[in-house]
């Protein structure tokens, strides 16, 4: 339904508060998720997620770089994020928006801090190490890009294959070693607040009447490894519990989509 | 594998590295409609690569003072994901190369888009390359002309084009990446091919004039087949609403609709 | 489907001026998507452009000294003059209009400007308004007969419902607009609103 921008912050807030979404989904239900692995045959890994009519497209790259002085053994992750123009009449082209920002510091933080990527078992040359660079290309908007986002950057690390490492210490594309090795998986769940409600994989409609937004990452192991508040709404200490609750709930069917 | 070729093994016993002919196509995907957001909207497969093609407007024009009083104004951005080519991840953002494809591209939408009907307007069109192997700018243009009908902008004709070179002596079609990295010339057109109108030519290596004449009609023979293909991905949506509909009708009682 | 077209495609072999088609060599061409029927085309696809006489149902985006501008979902933007009117609109106000005149660069002069309170208006392809209104609006006259809901529709896509069944109203203008090139659509209309908007 194509209900106009400047009336839809009204007529959500109203649809919300009579129980509904305009959808007919419940509060805590996610859209169709599909997942796509290996759909960038250029790439060390990729995937193309689509939650709903959101799409975000994933591909990894191999590198070598030199590591991070107080890190010298572990490999180097880089998450970027381009809300690309052609996903919202609003996205315009040049130098990333702080939301772009923050989408990609909050996916590598889910990815980071749950340790997903086991870096003993890269290979490396003397004074350089494996650079894994993770891209989202955000294709279309139509809400919860932060959640489609994680699980495209961590669907592409699934189907990532390390490359090999020539005598010259260059990276030899398309001559893999096999499969990149993952310790866990992390996916993240984003709750709007909308007058009030808690609402789960909000639309890109239902997200211009949100007061706020909380994002929670959780390992395939039962534990909470990235947060994040946005917007101006204050939330309480039993709804950040009751969202955590939730997270765990509703990743089980995140992490199946993705296996 | 990792391939290090020389142009000479680039044509064995009449054909070339994917078996195809001197004047073969690649495999060619095109579907419109593929993004909800934009106005218009298209994808195309080609060979290997992977274009999306994305329409917004005609809307006020940004910055203002740039408005055109007569005609819409046309803004062209081609630009390649970051990890779209087969060598290292690659910056974010347009660099030299995809200003100028965007430029060139721009100036084939010009032509074709009745941009007279909108004074005082813009047209974005995007082409993003989200995977790359050689003719790219063909592909992303092809693209972008199906995602300008999808949004309903006024045309004279659907375009499309494709690119023809030089490798180990002999013009082939449709060069693939090695083709064009090794080969010794690469020309790119684009055509409006109802009239054969010539919008977008680039070319560069080394070729005699006959060649190029070759060239030429090779390339705009090719643009028949590929705009069919534009115009069936158009009309895929309607047709298939028509089967369904005229299906349930005629007493098809598998499934009602 | 035989008689649909893409930009580039003939239309008619004699030369006639409307919206979606453009003249060449003495022979009428379409410029968008559409259906021909008897020589004529019915566009799928189109920007909107302001007619007189046109009802239209505009976003104010603008104020000034001189009144308020009025987005149109059209790349042509519509004014009220503050000495048409006594009311005083605010931005994101959406009101109902009548276009007046429409200037050499399209912009649309409005008159008989009403701020919509509360229901819903909901955004289509202009193309396909025709159809949902119908032959002497009889097509929107079934919908809100079976609706039981009040519709405005205007010329530019942009239809206002207010009251009854808005759901069922909306499902069947959407059904309208994926179906509109496909014939038999009124008795299809009907029989999904009798059966309350259930294919």
């Amino acid at each position: 339904m194509a209900i106009i921008k400047e009336v839809t912050e009204a007529f959500v807030k109203d649809l919300v508060k009579n129980g509904k979404r305009q959808d007919s989904r419940d509060f805590s239900s996610y859209r169709e998720i599909r997942v796509e692995k290996g759909i960038i045959q250029n790439d060390e890994g990729s995937a193309l997620v689509q939650l709903g009519d959101t799409k975000v497209l994933c591909g990894i790259k191999f590198d070598l770089m030199v590591p991070f002085p107080d890190r010298p053994d572990e490999a180097v992750v880089m998450v970027g994020a381009e809300f690309s123009p052609m996903a919202h009449p609003d996205f315009e082209p040049g130098p990333p928006r702080e939301d772009s920002i923050e989408l990609a510091r909050v996916v590598d933080r889910a990815i980071r801090s749950a340790d997903c990527i086991d870096s003993s078992t890269l290979p490396r040359t003397e004074e350089k190490v494996m650079a894994i660079f993770i891209d989202l290309h955000i294709l279309d908007n139509c809400g919860n890009l932060i959640d489609a986002a994680s699980l495209a950057a961590m669907a592409a690390l699934k189907n990532a294959q390390v490359p090999k490492i020539n005598g010259e210490g260059k990276i030899i594309r398309e001559d893999f070693s096999g499969p990149l090795a993952l310790k866990r998986s992390a996916v993240v769940c984003s709750f709007e607040k909308i007058a009030g409600r808690m609402v789960v994989d909000a639309t890109e409609e239902e997200s211009t009447a949100s007061d706020g937004r909380m994002s929670i990452g959780v390992t395939d192991d039962g534990l909470v490894c990235c947060g994040q508040k946005s917007g101006a709404a204050g939330f309480s200490k039993q709804e950040l519990l009751d969202l955590i609750d939730l997270t765990f709930e509703k990743s089980k069917s995140l992490f199946k989509a993705i296996e | 594998m990792a391939k290090v070729l020389k142009e000479e093994d680039l044509i064995k016993n009449g054909k070339r590295c994917d078996g195809r002919g001197f004047e073969d196509l690649r495999p060619i995907i095109v579907k419109a409609g593929v993004l909800k957001q934009a106005s218009g909207s298209a994808y195309v497969e080609w060979g290997r690569n992977k274009v999306y093609a994305a329409v917004y407007g005609p809307h006020e024009v940004f910055p203002k003072h740039m408005t055109n009083n007569y005609k819409a104004l046309i803004n062209a951005r081609y630009i390649m994901a970051p990890f779209s080519g087969l060598d290292d991840h690659s910056r974010s953002g347009p660099n030299r190369r995809s200003i100028e494809i965007s430029k060139v591209a721009k100036h084939v939408f010009e032509n074709v888009v009745l941009t007279n009907l909108f004074p005082k307007t813009m047209i974005d069109v995007h082409m993003e390359v989200m995977q790359s192997d050689g003719g790219t700018r063909v592909a992303s243009i092809t693209a972008a002309s199906v995602a300008l009908a999808d949004a309903g902008i006024p045309m004279r004709d659907l375009v499309c084009g494709v690119s023809v070179g030089k490798v180990a002596g002999e013009l082939l079609l449709d060069l693939d990446k090695y083709e064009d990295n090794l080969g010794g010339s690469d020309m790119p057109m684009i055509f409006a091919p109802r009239n054969g109108d010539l919008l977008l030519y680039q070319m560069d290596g080394m070729l005699s004039k006959d060649e190029v004449e070759r060239a030429y009609d090779m390339a705009l023979g090719a643009c028949k087949k590929i705009r069919v293909l534009q115009e069936n991905a158009l009309k895929e949506k309607y047709k298939e609403v028509f089967e369904k509909i005229k299906g349930g009708e005629n007493g098809n009682n598998q499934g009602s609709y | 489907m035989k008689n649909l077209v893409v930009p580039g495609e003939i239309v008619s072999e004699k030369p006639y001026r409307a919206d979606g088609v453009f003249m060449e060599e003495g022979k009428t061409l379409s410029a968008v998507m559409g259906v021909v029927e008897d020589g004529r085309l019915i566009p799928l696809k189109g920007p909107y452009f302001p007619k007189r006489g046109d009802y239209v149902i505009g976003i104010i985006k603008e104020e000034g000294f001189y009144g308020w501008m009025a987005d149109l979902h059209s790349p042509f933007e519509g004014k009220i003059s503050a000495r048409e009117t006594r009311e005083k609109f605010r931005i994101g106000d959406v009101v109902s209009a009548k276009i007046f005149e429409v200037d050499e660069v399209g912009e649309a002069l409005l008159g008989e400007a009403r701020r919509l309170w509360e229901g819903e208006v909901l955004e289509v392809e202009p193309a396909k308004i025709p159809r949902i209104i119908g032959k002497s609006g009889s097509m929107v006259s079934l919908i809100k007969q079976y609706a039981k809901t009040d519709a405005f529709v205007g010329q530019n896509g942009r239809i206002y419902l207010k009251g009854g069944d808005t759901s069922m109203a909306v499902m069947a203008i959407l059904k309208i607009c994926s179906e509109a090139h496909v014939s038999g659509l009124t008795d299809r209309i009907s029989a999904f609103l009798e059966k309350g908007g259930k294919d």
